[in-house]
């Protein structure tokens, strides 16, 4: 969305103020429908006059000119003519000037402009309010309202009450309808928000869960009018890129205790652009203008005085100078329109970044192998399909300055480096056994630049699986290969990616067997769970000076001990793949492993970034959840940014807040695979209040459950798993009693038969339940504990538009689609609707697919209808088909026409790198397969954890016993 | 000098190197000097330092001894608040070993 063009600086003008003075054109007002509200101030006039010099030559009539807003137009002869020139005064003095007095301010701030401004501003006086009309200070606003009143005849009606609304009128005419209804619901919101939320509040009790409002959009922030500048519809973070737990923000600690909610950020500021192309606007003038005190960019919150000479830090509230070059572009020599820079319009931007923001030249890309070449990894086809994915890859690998490095070491019980020198003809080997104290045979040339030796490296991928095909090492000396990889890569920084099969058991950072089949699923889980040796946590703090990052790629027949060798990625920013008992020979395995491996090597990641998000002053961000390294109380040190990694952090209240908002915004400086050190700014604008029913009706349920997930993870890990899931639930109870208590206002002691939630919670519960039955946390013997710390190590990491569904996976069915499923429409692959995750869904003839985004599963019922299995799976009959996993093959037929589709839709939907293997599920097949299938039908009684319905009636009846137990303290 | 991190003057990775030199040098001597009280058969002093040996025990047997650099910031609070009541046990057991010796002096002298 443009700025508005009578609403900057840089356009063509009407020559005097007199001009302003002239009868309204009728075809101007483009004032909205709710004239009542707004009252009609000088404010809006300044565009109107504008877009009258601009329209002057067509007074024909708009057709959007609602005929009820004749009315309106009236304000513009008698706004004050030039108080608009004169923000100084105005914001300075409360009392009203005359005109007079202004014009005389006028003439004497313009001669302190700088040449650039000062040219804009003296051609164009009146638009030089521009910067001023978003100025939302109450006093001022009262005090322009008094001006207004005086020098206008218009009925003053005004809205005190309602500051915001005065803007809405000049920007109502240059912003899609759909803004102006966003607007208009927005006051309306903001109006009776506590009302509208309890009319709404519904029951939970006895209804299945409204699973299809699973992906709605969550309900939008309601700033107070005029809040940014721009008005621009991106002004304020997307979901995706940055949301907080609650859309409003407590005014105070007490607030935010008494409402018991959580306040955190879940933020993935580096995910990937959107399919429709949308790209995060750049900024490449190097004009970057920063608060002098807390060191915020500027963004669409801040506010211009002065004319637009300074601007007001949302952040601190301090005046700084706006860059001479902020309003000249110096390649054109012209000076530009402030109201279109970005920085100014989306809250996502990217800086290029000067020299100052370096510590050194930025890096190329470096990527070095470790890859494991023991007999499991061997037999297991995983040095294979890897060499073979490498050498697919190597296009893809981000590498167009041809700066890109990569080297490889394979390792078993001992070190093997290879020599790839562009000169050589052929890769030399150089085999190094001595594991105590580890030295690089050439280190010059290990590491070698891709394009030069590109020949040489597809050779030497070609042949490395043949090198170690007889092989009967069953060592592996990991942690002594790392260090060599660490010197190699560190005096450049990159990235070291391990496919690791064997569990290392030789040199530095051996590790044991540590799993005991007793103690998972008790409170003796949780050491298993926590890393086994020190080594890699002391290792990836190393890593993370030197900007290394690792990535791990493990694959496990056996114990693998994923929880000690995900200490590496979750400290550098990297990312863990595990793959359960892996084998090449299956298609799926294979596949799922190209894809993802393929996908992590073209992956366009950042390198050597720093995270801080910077928030509204005594706003302190207290915990930080995710795969990084916290190197200050405030700063993330990422090594590398791989795309869509989510962040939680928590927020912490530390006094009293000032003003109408609270921003957050965080900065993430980092270099990108292009050489270009880059500043990507993601800036949050959320309301402030201090009504505990206005916090609890602008939760925003997806981002509490992230909050939760996070939370519940770190601690099951410190303390136990058991705990974890108390907490989740305690949580959520807090906050039904809450809505309970402080919104219904139901009293102490009346247990209603009921449990009501807003509509906007009333998935919250659902979410909870499979939060707790998920394999990170839940109570059960039946996941490794390698399976559980994967499942924890996605979680932490992955974004909310995957974790919904790895909580609460979709249910199809595919027997019953209806004719439209299945196909492509206008709108994309038509999905069939979700079914409720319980076993009365499935009936016994039936087939269907389950997906949560990282397995697909196919269930199909004992009583199938034949004809389906040779449809669908061209077997002959239900006793042909075999469980586990399989690729669907394809026949011709509508059915597997249709389920094929989806599949293939639903492994390219979302972001990430994950690639959903397809798993057959027969209902007789073997238990340990069908038990994985039933553990996602999250609404049934399993493993003595609750059904959707008990956890419901449990949930009310500790929200009535909370309430009593509040009661009686209350009473005392 | 957690105060020090907290304020951003020393990154974790320095802090915890720094601090880690110095653990098992002051367990060391206080479990050198509950030793001493063993063999003189100076009971009470014995028994006000067991309970701090066998939290370092403990300690050093979970292998929690170590600050640790990943962990540092969440652990904070514990770590400074572990350290204030260790000072303020030192400074007791200082005065009253102290109170001690002048006793065992005065006694030696009459």
């Amino acid at each position: 969305m443009r700025p508005p063009p009578g609403f900057r600086p840089g356009m063509p003008q009407q020559p005097s103020p007199q001009q302003q003075q002239r009868p309204p054109q009728p075809g101007m007002p483009m004032s909205p429908p709710f004239v009542n509200a707004a009252a009609p101030m000088y404010k809006q006039q300044q565009p109107q006059s504008g877009m009258a010099g601009t329209f002057s030559g067509s007074p024909v009539p708009r057709p959007r000119t609602p005929p009820a807003l004749d009315g309106t137009p009236h304000s513009v002869p008698g706004s004050p003519p030039l108080a608009s020139q004169s923000p100084t005064i105005s914001a300075a003095s409360s009392a009203p000037q005359s005109p007079i007095t202004e014009q005389h301010h006028r003439t004497t701030r313009k001669r302190m402009y700088p040449e650039q401004i000062a040219k804009a501003y003296m051609d164009q006086p009146n638009t030089a309010a521009g910067p001023m009309d978003s100025f939302s200070s109450p006093a001022f606003q009262s005090q322009q309202q008094q001006q207004q009143q005086q020098s206008s005849p218009v009925p003053t009606m005004t809205a005190q009450g309602y500051p915001g609304t005065q803007p809405q009128q000049q920007q109502q005419f240059q912003q899609p309808i759909g803004n102006q209804v966003n607007q208009l619901a927005g006051q309306f919101g903001g109006m009776n928000l506590a009302n509208a939320q309890v009319a709404k509040s519904i029951p939970l009790l006895g209804a299945a869960p409204f699973i299809a409002d699973l992906n709605a959009p969550a309900s939008p922030i309601i700033l107070p009018q005029n809040s940014s500048i721009t008005n621009s519809p991106y002004a304020n973070a997307e979901e995706s890129y940055k949301c907080c737990t609650v859309n409003a923000i407590p005014s105070n600690e007490s607030v935010l205790k008494k409402s018991k909610l959580p306040l955190a950020l879940v933020l993935a500021p580096y995910r990937t652009s959107d399919g429709d192309g949308s790209q995060v606007p750049v900024i490449a003038d190097s004009v970057i203008a920063r608060c002098r005190r807390c060191r915020t960019y500027i963004n669409p919150f801040v506010t211009f005085v002065e004319g637009g000479q300074r601007w007001k830090c949302n952040l601190c509230f301090l005046l700084n100078d706006v860059p001479a070059a902020f309003d000249y572009d110096a390649q054109t020599q012209q000076p530009v329109d402030r109201w279109k820079r970005a920085e100014l319009n989306y809250s996502c931007v990217e800086y290029v970044a000067p020299t100052e923001y370096m510590v050194r030249p930025p890096q190329a890309p470096a990527y070095v192998f470790v890859i494991d070449v023991s007999y499991s990894a061997v037999q297991s086809g995983m040095v294979a399909t890897a060499a073979r994915t490498i050498l697919d890859s190597l296009d893809r690998i981000p590498d167009e300055q041809k700066r890109t490095q990569v080297g490889f070491i394979t390792v078993d019980s001992s070190l093997h480096f290879y020599n790839m020198n562009s000169a050589l003809p052929e890769p030399q080997m150089l085999v190094v056994s001595e594991l105590e104290d580890v030295f690089l045979p050439t280190p010059s040339s290990l590491l070698v630049n891709l394009s030069d030796s590109k020949e040489v490296i597809q050779g030497f991928l070609e042949k490395l699986p043949d090198m170690f095909k007889e092989t009967a090492n069953v060592n592996n000396a990991l942690g002594t290969a790392l260090q060599a990889a660490f010197k190699i890569v560190s005096p450049y920084g990159g990235k070291i990616v391990c496919l690791q099969s064997t569990l290392p058991n030789m040199g530095t950072g051996a590790l044991k067997v540590r799993e005991d089949p007793k103690v998972i699923g008790t409170a003796k889980e949780t050491p298993l769970l926590n890393a086994g040796s020190p080594f890699y946590k002391s290792f990836a703090v190393d890593c993370s000076r030197s900007q290394v990052s690792c990535d791990m790629l493990i694959f496990g027949g056996q114990y693998a001990d994923v929880a000690t060798l995900g200490c590496l990625p979750r400290f550098t920013g990297g990312q863990t793949y595990y793959y359960p008992a892996f084998h090449a020979s299956r298609t799926e395995d294979a596949t799922k492993f190209a894809h993802e491996f393929s996908e992590l090597l073209a992956e366009q990641i950042g390198l050597e970034a720093v995270l801080r998000v910077r928030a509204s002053r005594n706003l302190r961000m207290s915990a930080f959840h995710g795969n990084f390294f916290i190197r200050s109380t405030d700063l993330l040190a990422l090594p590398n940014v791989p795309r869509n990694q989510n962040y939680v952090i928590e927020v912490a209240i530390e006094d009293e807040l000032r003003g109408p908002t609270a921003c957050f915004q965080t900065a993430l400086l980092h270099t990108t695979c292009y050489g270009e050190r880059r500043i990507r700014v993601v800036t949050l604008c959320l309301p402030v209040t201090n009504s505990v029913p206005e916090l609890v009706s602008s939760i925003n349920a997806r981002a509490v459950v992230s909050y939760l997930a996070n939370k519940a993870i770190e601690r099951g890990l410190t303390s136990k798993l058991e705990d974890a899931r108390d907490a989740v639930v305690n949580k959520t109870i807090d906050i039904l009693g809450v809505y309970k208590s402080q919104v219904l206002g139901i009293g102490k002691g009346s247990s209603s038969p009921q449990l009501t939630v807003p509509d906007h919670l009333k998935l919250l519960p659902l979410l909870a339940l499979s939060l707790i039955k998920h394999d990170a946390i839940s109570q059960t013997s039946r996941i490794s504990t390698d399976a559980r710390s994967n499942a924890i190590n996605l979680i932490r990491t992955m974004p909310l538009q995957l974790l919904v569904p790895y909580l609460y996976p979709n249910l199809y069915a595919l027997h019953s689609m209806s004719p439209e499923a299945g196909e492509i429409s206008e709108n994309g692959v038509v999905f069939p609707t979700p079914l409720n995750l319980t076993t009365e869904r499935l009936e016994p003839h039936g087939c269907y697919l389950l997906e949560n985004g990282q397995d697909i599963f196919i269930w199909i019922g004992r009583g199938v209808v034949p004809q389906l299995c040779v449809d669908l799976f061209g077997v002959k009959s239900y006793d042909q088909l075999h469980s586990g996993k399989m690729t669907l093959p394809v026949v011709d037929t509508p059915i597997n026409r249709k389920t094929n589709l989806l599949i293939g839709k639903i492994r390219e939907m979302r972001r990430g790198n994950y690639y959903p293997a397809v798993v057959t599920v027969k209902e007789d097949s073997d238990p340990s397969l069908r038990l994985w299938f039933l553990s996602h039908l999250v609404e049934d009684r399993s493993d003595n954890v609750m059904s959707y319905q008990q956890f419901l009636q449990h949930l009310k009846d500790r929200v009535s016993y909370y309430e009593q137990k509040k009661g009686g303290i209350k009473d005392f | 000098m957690f105060s020090d991190l907290e304020c951003d003057y020393i990154n974790p990775i320095d802090l915890c190197n720094k601090l880690n030199q110095f653990v098992l040098p002051e367990m060391g001597a206080h479990a050198f000097l509950f030793f001493m009280f063993l063999i003189n058969g100076s009971w009470f002093s014995m028994i006000l330092n067991l309970p701090l040996v066998a939290f370092n025990i403990k300690k050093v047997t979970e292998n929690r001894h170590m600050y640790d650099a990943t962990e540092i910031f969440r652990t904070l609070n514990v770590h400074k608040k572990e350290c204030f009541i260790k000072l303020a046990f030192y400074l007791c057991c200082f005065f009253y070993y102290l109170y001690r010796m002048i006793v065992a002096l005065i006694a030696a002298d009459a």
